[in-house]
């Protein structure tokens, strides 16, 4: 791509320049600086209430959150491996299948500010 | 309707769909599609219970409308998925397309007012045929290909159905649609039929191949239907089946491993709505009256979010003409309000409390934790994280966040907009005030989701997940969207089929053609001999006098008697 449309675009209403704070990397520190705010005022929630479980592990301080934190992680990695073994070009099936194909442009309305 | 004292709710949607193919293409056809559903919504709000529209057939009684809680949460929430849709699909001029949204909700309809077995039958085969031509009309060659083989896979789960209908029939002498108890054949066929419809594993892939291949409005359409038709005849049918309970929780786990490897956006929703129909499943397997209601309510829920984030990455599809993720990024900057309601479909799917799936999906787990299902409940927590991977952050993140792909898109028409923001509505409604959504579930509900222990632990789970999303992103951990496909069990019937009946059509041919030689060889040879020995030129032709036959025969009479004297 040599050329990036510029996102301080007169035409962004307030939403999008919202929006695109949140992609700017310069707030990426900051992003990810309140939310291991959040997850440690979450975890330190856990103190000051008394559970009713179902199950012993769940009585476990912030338990929820170590669970989340490693499933998710195990997920991925396992998501990746899994890549390994069923990944396939996109022509795998001939090219009369979806993933080759254009989808029909006449019933389509594509308009992209980035080419005016 | 003078012979039906109630007109089922089905003939609203067909006799509209009839009213809508006569009107020219334009705003007002557009504007009937929406009111019928709204009509129909009206007539099932204020049905009362009961069993009406009864025909006789062959000495046995159709039940066209058999009303009750159960019954009407699924009509209700057919009936406005209909009209959102239908919403969305405002500005659609094709006929064809128009049609079938109409015949397939109507049917679907039709089948959840079914109080007989026969009568179910006919619907669930009217949601196969209807359905289809939603993924033919994208009109191309891959898109015939696909509905047919969706069309097949649909079509024979109605045959499984019809043949289990036949011998429960001979066995019991009911076609009646109740509650069963798997045992005899005929129970296990309706079984296997709900199941192919409701994507078992094994017999899902016709989801993940057939709705990414729909038109942008029909995946939308197609998403609502088929598979909930199938939790409801589940729920009907086979409530607290324990089987179920291990079947959905593999239902929830599997596809989101394959949606988080997914490329095309559409797929990677399609891998959710299996995970998601696990929760329902789980909870029809367990079978309590909590448990129920949370399948009934989840899937009321569902439908709303799900059909939420088609429609966003629709609406994405609409004005770029692709939705894989490898080729979108950052499209917040043009697609703003796309992109909010986008993230409250996910916050709904991840279910964040004030968020829909929150108040309905910990039915399902405070349910299996009641009964003490340690591994199920371990696992339903696990995918819980899951959907928050590939629903809650992949589907927006790779869109509209992320990399910057230089696409600006105009943002999503009109029509579009008043779906989603209507449907995001009600993600948040249902959420904040799950009050209504309870009432209309089979059961009393005893139930409070905003507990302290439910708010924090689900928000330790999912922002700590959250967290570990942005640790694997910022260390590369996290695989990047590649341009590829993935193998699923399709790749049976796609690739391994074919390629075997290739193989020995290969190796039938080169057989037929050496046997082919051979006996054109062998037989010229025989034919040379008789030729040879029987012609007119042949000894056996020659003419010789009698009595040196007759000679010949009394020395072989003489020879075999000397034999056999000794």
């Amino acid at each position: 791509m040599d050329h990036i449309p510029s996102d301080k675009s007169e035409n962004n209403p307030a939403l999008s320049r919202l929006l695109v704070w949140f992609i700017n990397p310069k707030n990426s520190k900051t992003i990810i600086g309140i939310l291991i705010t959040i997850c440690i005022l979450l975890f330190l929630v856990d103190f000051t209430y008394h559970k009713h479980g179902h199950f012993a592990v769940e009585d476990y301080k912030g338990f929820y959150g170590f669970y989340g934190f490693v499933m998710f992680t195990v997920l991925i990695l396992v998501a990746k491996a899994l890549r390994f073994f069923i990944q396939r070009p996109e022509d795998y099936y001939g090219d009369s299948a979806i993933d080759r194909e254009e989808y029909p442009p006449e019933q389509l309305e594509k308009v992209d500010h980035g080419d005016v | 309707m003078a012979m039906f004292d109630i007109l089922p709710t089905a003939f609203i949607f067909f006799a509209g769909a009839i009213i809508v193919a006569l009107l020219p293409s334009g705003r007002i056809r557009s504007a009937i599609s929406l009111l019928i559903p709204l009509l129909a919504g009206w007539q099932v709000y204020n049905l009362p219970s009961g069993v009406f529209a009864q025909i006789e057939l062959f000495g046995q009684t159709l039940e066209m409308m058999r009303v009750d809680k159960l019954a009407r949460v699924f009509a209700l929430i057919f009936c406005l998925a209909a009209f959102l849709g239908n919403l969305y699909a405002w500005h659609v001029r094709d006929t064809v397309q128009q049609l079938a949204a109409l015949f397939y909700a109507g049917s679907a309809l039709g089948a959840v007012f079914a109080g007989d077995l026969v009568t179910l039958f006919f619907y669930w085969e009217g949601t196969a045929i209807a359905s289809v031509f939603l993924i033919w009309a994208r009109g191309t060659e891959a898109a015939y290909q696909t509905g047919l083989r969706y069309l097949i896979i649909q079509i024979t789960s109605g045959v499984i159905l019809l043949a289990g209908t036949a011998l429960l029939w001979r066995e019991t002498g009911s076609i009646a649609f109740e509650q069963m108890t798997l045992g005899s054949i005929g129970t296990w066929l309706i079984f296997l039929s709900f199941g192919m419809k409701c994507a078992f594993p094994f017999l899902h892939n016709w989801l993940q191949d057939s709705y990414p291949a729909a038109t942008v409005t029909g995946t939308v359409i197609l998403s609502a239907f088929t598979t909930k038709l199938a939790v409801y005849a589940l729920a009907r049918g086979f409530a607290g089946t324990e089987i179920l309970i291990y079947i959905g929780a593999i239902m929830t786990l599997f596809p989101i491993f394959f949606a988080e490897i997914e490329n095309d956006l559409r797929r990677v929703l399609a891998y959710s709505l299996n995970n998601q129909l696990g929760f329902m499943v789980v909870g029809i397997g367990i079978g309590t009256e909590m448990a129920l209601n949370g399948t009934a309510s989840h899937a009321f829920a569902h439908i709303l979010y799900k059909a939420l984030l088609f429609m966003s990455v629709g609406a994405v599809l609409f004005r770029t003409g692709t939705s894989k993720a490898s080729e979108l990024g950052g499209l917040c900057r043009t697609m703003p309000r796309t992109a909010i309601f986008c993230l409250i479909g996910a916050a709904s799917i991840s279910a964040f409390p004030l968020f829909s799936g929150f108040v309905t999906k910990s039915l399902i787990i405070d349910a299996s934790a009641e009964k003490h299902y340690t591994i199920i409940w371990a696992i339903l927590v696990f995918a819980s994280a899951g959907v928050l991977s590939h629903s809650g952050i992949k589907i927006p993140y790779f869109t509209f966040f992320g990399h910057d792909s230089g696409l600006r898109p105009k943002e999503a028409p009109l029509n579009m907009q008043l779906a989603m923001g209507f449907t995001a509505f009600l993600c948040i409604f249902i959420g904040v005030y799950p009050e209504p959504l309870y009432a209309l579930l089979p059961y009393e509900v005893e139930f409070h989701p905003y507990t302290m222990g439910h708010v924090v632990g689900q928000l330790q789970l999912l922002c700590f997940a959250l967290l570990a999303f942005a640790f694997l992103i910022k260390t590369g951990i996290h695989p990047p969207e590649v341009r590829a496909i993935n193998l699923d069990t399709d790749w049976v019937y796609r690739k391994f089929l074919p390629n075997v009946t290739a193989t020995l059509y290969k190796a039938f041919t080169s057989i037929w053609v050496d046997a082919a030689n051979i006996v054109k060889i062998g037989l010229g040879q025989i034919l040379n001999l008789l030729h040879k020995v029987h012609g007119p030129e042949a000894g056996i032709s020659s003419v010789r006098p009698t009595g040196a036959m007759a000679l010949w025969i009394a020395v072989l009479l003489a020879f075999s008697l000397v034999i056999s004297y000794n």
